[in-house]
């Protein structure tokens, strides 16, 4: 504590039974918080447990505490199951598509922000849209984009100079792509607001140093500032990435992961499972996986944090 | 700035071209939507599409909130369309506004009371924010499986109350960590003198501390909102017609098999999206500091 005047006049001006004792006040207000987390997360991942040793199915009539114990089955199923190890390298591909995208375009517009001219804030403003809509609209608006008899097949139209009429989201090998743009043209802006401010925060007496020595612009641009601003962009990719793992909205609008199952990701696939085919113990078992991933891919982070003093 | 003129500066013609092209496209959609928004029927899948129609009517409007407008339209129309238009998004704006600003209410409350007592008191150890962080990362569909089982034992599937304690736990990271990255930059000296005073630290909390993160909380709580209302996932899985929120609605008139709907899911789409972008804007400076959990501040 750097506040030698309230902790050391503190105990003689206040007498003591006046003050409350301190530990119990911050785990009362930390209370009503932890109550509902541990509701909403901690007694779903109990359920998780029992389910995924149970087929049970909701239209089967017994109640899922009484479901049949059927031991690991759920977990030999899925790992012989195509789908499932589909949904996630394709999961896993769209988040490294999209998260690239992204960052390449957020840098190549933060690269344009960084000098002043008269407009800025206007264009920042106009920038920043995507991110505002909401999710499920912004799909409609590429559902209607994308359509056979789309603007984006006009446009097409007009450069090739013949009709274009070709569904994008019937086409098992091209229904991704309409899906992509989707998510890097709504969270490009975020990306764009994250780098521009770790590359406007940077110090910048080595940048002006490095000007008045001469340094060619790509040479300050890769030894100066990017490196300078490596843990905010590192911070953006994370955030980034970990959104894209969940994505589930624009598909769900787009294509529900068809057609068949050539745009399922890993939520739309246990989405399918859980809702469509009523295989709940079967997709516990795969949210059991996910749940345990995630926890095994958070360890290392927090070794990094913890060794980068927080 | 001092990083000018790193960039050539004969490009700035291209610059601000390159800058206007990223406008445009980032316009194109919403632009799309407002334009369908008021097209009429036979403009909606027409080909080569019409862009700005010359025929403006609000008629799609209509059939989202006037069940007897969209009863109407249904007639005219070959098939088996009423179930789409049917049903006014009165009640789907109605029932989000509620379970919305619930829920917004309680994460935001119980957010700031934890944040308090993280920040001053340190309470659940060092490592206990980034576990909260670390809920954000299950995708909620995992979560949502076994709520299903559990909704259903507690009789919430399908109610308001549901819905209200899924989102306030799933958005109270958040609120946390927004919170707590104003009340952080409040110097503990200012309850420190309110207490040598003779408040108890919680009256120094409420009558010091608060006030002065009065527009912080504000913001917290718009942001909040905006994740609210923008929720599909759980709305979608948790309700089962009883309470029908927005974002359901849209996905109702999209739906993917059959979507003719083009000028009623625009205008729905249009309608919806509105107050969470004029909300965004409110709170512009602020979202990079939400979207970051509090740990990025936007320049």
């Amino acid at each position: 504590m750097s506040t030698i005047y309230p902790e050391s006049l503190m105990p003689e001006l206040a007498p003591p039974e006046s003050r409350p004792p301190r530990l119990p006040l911050g785990i009362a207000l930390i209370l009503p918080a932890q109550l509902t987390l541990l509701l909403v997360v901690l007694a779903p991942t109990l359920i998780i447990l029992w389910l995924c040793v149970t087929d049970w199915q909701p239209t089967s009539g017994t109640a899922w505490h009484a479901a049949e114990y059927i031991g690991f089955y759920n977990f030999q199923d899925l790992f012989y199951d195509r789908r499932f190890t589909d949904a996630l390298l394709r999961t896993i591909l769209v988040v490294l598509v999209c998260v690239g995208l992204e960052f390449l375009i957020a840098l190549g517009l933060a690269l344009l922000f960084l000098d002043d001219w008269p407009w800025r804030r206007l264009a920042i403003g106009v920038l920043i849209l995507p991110m505002m809509v909401i999710p499920v609209d912004a799909a409609n608006a590429f559902f209607m984009l994308f359509n056979d008899h789309g603007p984006v097949n006009h446009v097409i139209t007009i450069v090739l100079g013949r009709p274009f009429t070709y569904a994008w989201l019937a086409d098992p090998d091209w229904a991704l792509v309409p899906i992509v743009l989707a998510e890097v043209w709504q969270w490009t802006p975020l990306m764009f607001l994250l780098v521009l401010a770790g590359l406007t925060n940077l110090p910048r007496n080595q940048v002006r140093a490095a000007v008045s020595l001469g340094a060619s612009p790509a040479r300050i641009l890769f030894r100066i500032m990017l490196p300078l601003a490596a843990p905010v962009l590192i911070l953006a990719l994370l955030i980034r990435g970990i959104e894209t793992f969940k994505i589930f909205d624009s598909i769900y609008i787009l294509t529900r992961g068809g057609p068949g199952a050539a745009t399922e990701s890993l939520s739309i696939f246990m989405y399918n499972g859980a809702f469509v085919y009523f295989r709940i113990g079967y997709i516990a078992a795969a949210a059991l996986l996910v749940l345990v991933a995630v926890i095994l891919f958070c360890i290392p982070l927090d070794r990094l944090r913890r060794r980068h003093g927080g | 700035m001092a990083v000018q003129g790193i960039l050539p500066s004969w490009s700035t013609a291209l610059k601000r071209f390159a800058v206007l092209a990223a406008m445009a496209l980032s316009f194109l959609p919403i632009f799309w939507l407002l334009s369908t928004s008021i097209k009429p029927h036979e403009e909606w899948a027409a080909f080569p599409p019409v862009w700005v129609t010359t025929q403006p009517t609000l008629q799609n409007y209509r059939i989202v909130f006037a069940p007897e407008s969209a009863r109407e339209f249904a007639a005219t129309q070959s098939g088996s369309l009423d179930y789409k238009v049917a049903g006014s998004a009165w009640k789907a704006f109605g029932d989000s506004a509620l379970i919305s600003t619930a829920a917004t209410f309680l994460s935001v409350l119980f957010g700031t009371l934890a944040a308090y007592s993280i920040s001053r008191f340190g309470t659940g150890g060092s490592t206990y924010p980034l576990q909260l962080l670390s809920l954000r990362m299950f995708p909620p569909i995992a979560v949502v499986v076994p709520m299903v089982a559990l909704f259903s034992l507690l009789k919430l599937t399908d109610t308001y109350l549901g819905l209200i304690i899924a989102y306030t736990a799933f958005t109270l990271p958040f609120s946390i960590w927004m919170v707590r990255s104003f009340i952080d930059e409040v110097p503990t000296e200012l309850e420190g003198a309110a207490m040598v005073h003779g408040l108890t630290q919680f009256q120094a909390f409420l009558r010091v501390t608060l006030p002065l993160v009065r527009g912080g909380i504000l913001a917290t709580a718009l942001f909040v909102f905006i994740l609210n209302w923008s929720e599909f996932l759980f709305a979608l899985t948790l309700t089962s017609g009883h309470v029908t929120t927005v974002t359901v609605q849209v996905a109702k008139y999209v739906s993917a098999s059959s979507g003719t709907l083009y000028g009623v899911q625009a205008a729905m789409g249009a309608i919806s999206t509105l107050p969470v972008i004029a909300f965004g804007y409110l709170i512009q400076r602020h979202l990079v500091r939400g979207l970051t959990f509090g740990t990025v501040k936007q320049a």
